[in-house]
């Protein structure tokens, strides 16, 4: 279990509340240039989630709050013989507030299952970047795609009207993978979300150039949403790759719209 | 003979004027990619389409449709309406959709009006409603005293066989190549409505990611015969 709540004081954005417990941790936030933006960083569980695991986050930026969340490493999921690891989200934005969810990857490990739900709330005003990589682990026979299930669902209400219904779940075992529609012999997938009052069809196509610049061997389609915001969804054989896109545009955003530098999470 | 028997041919007659033959929804990206070029691959693509996504979206959506309508409950329904088009994140797909629900619930409402579809269309007008063809199919043919199953499977059978003959003009194929196809999907479709029958709510709007970004990927095929 995991809550935190950020506000705006003066120029900086600040922790208003912050309480964890169980295997979650954070450490104090970082400020990464003179925008008074926080970054957070999250510790997952040292071992892995293993079966029956239940996670809870809530995050929540008032006015004008500004945060980076991302995690210290990638998430692990190992074998779940009985129940999935079931991981939820509770994510509320205020007006003006912006949010960078930039977690590492989602590894799922052979046999695992994974089920994570997230909402988000937001007002009209705020703006979301939410990033996501699901990626299989190795088997020790050198195979991939030995998780049992991923399945993530995203739903986003903007003034209380849901705008978004973004729904993933991977079989490999039941669908197969490599066939036609279904991952088509890619095994990472990465999702970006962008909901900002900014976003619109002019900025997409500019995005597409940014994407398709250096998306070599990748599939990846972008497209608008019914009101202010995009997705991005990108097929890759490499965790490296997806990331390197998606930082591509966050770069891209950041400048275009804050005059931002693009952000390093130095981690290692 | 059932009374309904007659209507429900008018309903999944591709000379409907719903549209539908517009939209490949990400079909053309395969197409273009030469991914989908003859009979055999375009089989396996329907089949994914229907297994690998219908079912977990119009088919489920037809589903629920029924039991909110057996419920008495427009709410259920207006939220369906709601979540399924918001859970298509491809534009062009989203869209089409939208266009041919809207266009159904038209014809609908004129040929066979009921206060539920004349309220579904006014919602669609003010913008407090979409239009969905699985929801509008549904409500026309419950209205009939169609079971659901019936339904179900009347439902696939006409959104797949517009899609065969998109495909069948796309690719191209020859026509009987696509009647060799419109026979093979029948047991894909009986296999579709038991997935359906027995699926959790949970599973609702799952999708099939590949597919998802090449309906994305659309926006940008340049010489195009579709819109989606």
């Amino acid at each position: 279990m995991l809550r935190l709540s950020m506000e705006k004081k003066r120029d900086k954005t600040v922790t208003k509340q912050m309480y964890f417990q169980g295997a979650f941790k954070m450490l104090r936030p970082h400020y990464f240039d003179n925008s008074g933006q926080a970054c957070y960083f999250l510790i997952n569980p040292g071992g892995g989630y293993v079966d029956g695991d239940r996670y809870r986050m809530e995050i929540k930026l008032e006015e004008q709050a500004e945060l980076i969340l991302t995690t210290q490493s990638a998430t692990k999921v190992y074998k779940t013989p009985n129940t999935p690891v079931l991981q939820e989200n509770e994510i509320i934005l205020k007006k003006g507030s912006v949010l960078e969810y930039i977690p590492d990857p989602l590894i799922a490990y052979r046999d695992a299952k994974y089920k994570q739900n997230t909402i988000i709330k937001m007002e009209r005003g705020a703006t979301l970047f939410y990033n996501d990589i699901l990626t299989p682990g190795w088997s020790p026979d050198g195979e991939w795609f030995r998780y049992e299930l991923i399945q993530l669902k995203n739903e986003i209400y903007l003034d209380g009207k849901l705008i978004i219904f973004d729904h993933l779940k991977l079989q490999p075992d039941e669908t197969g993978v490599n066939g036609i529609g279904y991952m088509e012999g890619y095994t990472h997938l990465g999702s970006m979300i962008v909901i900002s009052e900014k976003v619109n069809e002019d900025v997409l196509q500019r995005l597409y150039g940014v994407i398709e610049k250096d998306l070599g061997e990748c599939k990846a389609g972008l497209s608008l949403l019914t009101e202010g915001g995009f997705t991005l969804r990108i097929l890759a054989h490499s965790t490296q790759k997806i990331e390197e896109l998606m930082a591509a545009c966050s770069a891209f955003l950041r400048k275009e719209w804050y005059g931002r530098h693009p952000v390093t999470l130095r981690k290692y | 003979m059932d009374n309904y028997l007659l209507s429900l041919f008018q309903l999944c007659d591709s000379n409907l004027p719903t549209g539908a033959f517009s939209h490949s929804f990400g079909l053309e990206t395969y197409i273009q990619e030469n991914k989908v070029h003859d009979k055999e691959s375009f089989s396996e693509w329907l089949r994914m389409y229907v297994l690998g996504q219908l079912v977990y979206t119009d088919g489920l959506a037809s589903r629920l449709t029924y039991e909110a309508l057996e419920q008495n409950d427009a709410e259920a329904i207006w939220a369906l309406d709601r979540k399924i088009t918001v859970q298509a994140l491809p534009r062009e797909t989203r869209e089409g959709t939208r266009k041919i629900g809207e266009r159904m619930l038209t014809i609908g409402n004129d040929l066979y009006p009921s206060p539920l579809l004349s309220l579904y269309k006014e919602k669609t007008a003010d913008g407090t409603a979409f239009g969905h063809p699985a929801i509008v199919f549904t409500i026309i043919a419950h209205q009939l005293n169609v079971p659901g199953n019936v339904i179900l499977s009347t439902y696939l059978y006409s959104s797949i066989s517009s899609l065969t003959q998109n495909a069948v003009r796309g690719i191209p194929l020859g026509q009987t190549a696509g009647q060799f196809i419109l026979r093979d999907i029948q047991q894909w479709i009986t296999k579709a409505i038991e997935q359906i029958r027995i699926m959790d709510i949970a599973d609702f709007g799952a999708v099939a990611p590949g597919l998802e970004i090449s309906q994305m990927k659309h926006e940008r095929v340049h010489i195009r015969i579709f819109m989606s």
